[in-house]
């Protein structure tokens, strides 16, 4: 490996003063499970790693008024074990577990996941269920965006090169929504997703109230299905609602052929896995 | 520019204290400075589990991190296993299941099943199956391996 300069700044204004100074020769060092394989394979240009897994902003899990605070350096094994996610956010625990194997989810953090932006990022759709908003730190200070804003393209976020992801907030009123995910990969073991599914919804007096739907590995970044949460909307669940829901992400999904799988086995899974999360968050609403 | 960090870390419980580069992978660290060569290299990427230790009692691969994020910790390797006199119940275990042939994975096995013994004893062959999949063997066919960390799990005799 080239030479690297190791930094490990005090808090979030020195590692965002450092970033700003050295641009794109720069880049912030969380879990390293990302980074570091990319600095053997492809290191471009960067000489200088700015170690933003320890800052005390970053860190940290809690609830308070306005609903749940995952700091981007949550790494996967402790959202597997905080109990408010265990209680809250079920699926973006389930999520976390189907990430590598323990060794990966000991040091690889969620906000590693979303800034590296693969389209099967595996935490994104138990996120974009959920309404998740993100905090963006840079050297004009803080802003607050919807995560699905977050996404550009594929390996491609909103963040400047100045810029930190500092974390990543669920509203109040969608913990314990009923949810599901759904990972589907070649193996069970240490799989990539070749389609990942989340969905969410509230069942009132036998109709569907705001559902979600997000899918990863389908598209340039993980996307919601805004036109089948639309449809869903209002509709009472019955089975034919929820496979007319699954029909409408296959056609909004665009999925590629690598040497994974084919589009069209994609497309069987979209729809397939679609309907299973819809129907496991209905079972989960019906029985709240 | 500094391409060095200077770290204080212990290894095996003895406290190790050096100038490091940057650039340097614990594993290499491990291997090259410390030859403490237990820890093997496979992918180099993370994948395949090789070179597995312990960080503060979790289990992390140290070919994906350096050596200067770690000032500050515990680390244990394969040599911190065994004490003077006996191997680790875990390696008798591995010995009488036949859980080894070749040996190169096993390093990274023993200490994938060390960090969930010690978490825990009630493991049925489900969860021991999950826990070692990020652990690659090319030899046995992990059978001897799980018997060996559910027999150790049932003994309850982890220390
Ligand atoms: C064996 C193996 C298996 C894997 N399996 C999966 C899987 O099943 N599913 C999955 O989704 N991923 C998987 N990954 C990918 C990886 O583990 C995850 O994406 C992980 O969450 C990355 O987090 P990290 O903390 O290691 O990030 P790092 O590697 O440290 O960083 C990743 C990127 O984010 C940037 N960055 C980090 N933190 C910040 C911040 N706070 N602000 C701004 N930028 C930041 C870094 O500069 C870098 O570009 C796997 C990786 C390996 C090696
Ligand atoms: S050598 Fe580190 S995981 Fe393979
Ligand atoms: S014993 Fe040879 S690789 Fe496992």
């Amino acid at each position: 490996m080239r030479t690297l300069d190791y930094i490990a700044p005090e808090s979030a204004a020195d590692a965002i003063a450092l970033l700003a100074e050295h641009g794109e020769s720069a880049r912030p060092l969380a879990g390293g499970t990302d980074l570091i394989v990319d600095l053997k394979h492809s290191p471009g240009n960067i000489h200088i790693l700015v170690d933003v897994s320890g800052l005390e902003e970053f860190r940290g899990i809690e609830e308070t008024d306005e609903g749940l605070r995952i700091g981007s350096m949550a790494t996967y094994a402790e959202i597997m074990e905080n109990p408010i996610c265990l209680e809250k956010t079920p699926e973006v625990v389930a999520a976390s577990h189907t990430v590598g194997a323990v060794q990966t989810r000991n040091l690889g953090t969620i906000g590693g996941n979303l800034v590296t932006c693969v389209p099967s990022a595996d935490s994104a759709p138990a996120l974009m269920v959920l309404d998740a908003e993100v905090t963006v730190a840079g050297t004009n200070g803080n802003r607050r965006m919807p995560i699905e804003e977050f996404f550009v393209g594929p390996r491609k976020t909103i963040l400047q090169p100045h810029e930190l992801l500092v974390d990543i907030w669920i509203p109040k009123k969608n913990l314990g929504k009923p949810s599901s995910f759904y990972k589907f990969g070649l193996r069970k073991g240490q799989a990539l997703a070749l389609v990942n599914v989340a969905a969410a919804l509230e069942l009132k007096s036998g109709k569907i109230v705001e559902p979600r739907i997000a899918l990863g590995a389908v598209a340039p970044t993980p996307i919601r299905i805004l036109k089948a949460e639309t449809f869903l909307s209002g509709k009472k669940p019955t089975k034919k609602n929820i496979q007319e829901a699954a029909r409408i992400a296959v056609t909004e999904s665009k999925p590629i052929d690598d040497f994974r799988a084919s589009a069209s086995y994609r497309c069987q899974l979209i729809q397939t896995l679609t309907q299973r999360v819809l129907t496991r968050s209905l079972e989960i609403a019906t029985a709240s | 520019m500094t391409y060095t960090s200077s770290i204080g870390i212990r290894v095996n419980g003895e406290v190790v204290e050096r100038e490091v580069e940057d650039r340097l992978t614990l594993a290499d660290f491990l291997r090259n400075e410390l030859r403490l060569t237990g820890t093997h290299l496979g992918c180099e990427q993370g994948s395949c589990g090789a070179c597995t230790v312990l960080v503060d009692g979790s289990a992390i691969r140290s070919c994906l991190t350096f050596a200067s994020q770690l000032n500050g910790a515990e680390v244990t390797t394969v040599e911190g296993l065994a004490s003077e006199e006996d191997l680790h119940p875990l390696q008798s275990a591995f010995l009488r299941n036949d859980a080894l042939q070749c040996g190169f994975c096993t390093p990274g096995f023993l200490l994938t099943a060390a960090e969930i013994l010690s978490e825990t004893n009630d493991l049925d062959e489900g969860t021991i199956r999950e826990a070692i999949s990020g652990n690659i063997c090319r030899c046995t066919g992990y059978q001897g391996i799980i018997d060996a960390i559910v027999e150790v799990a049932r003994s309850g005799s982890e220390r």
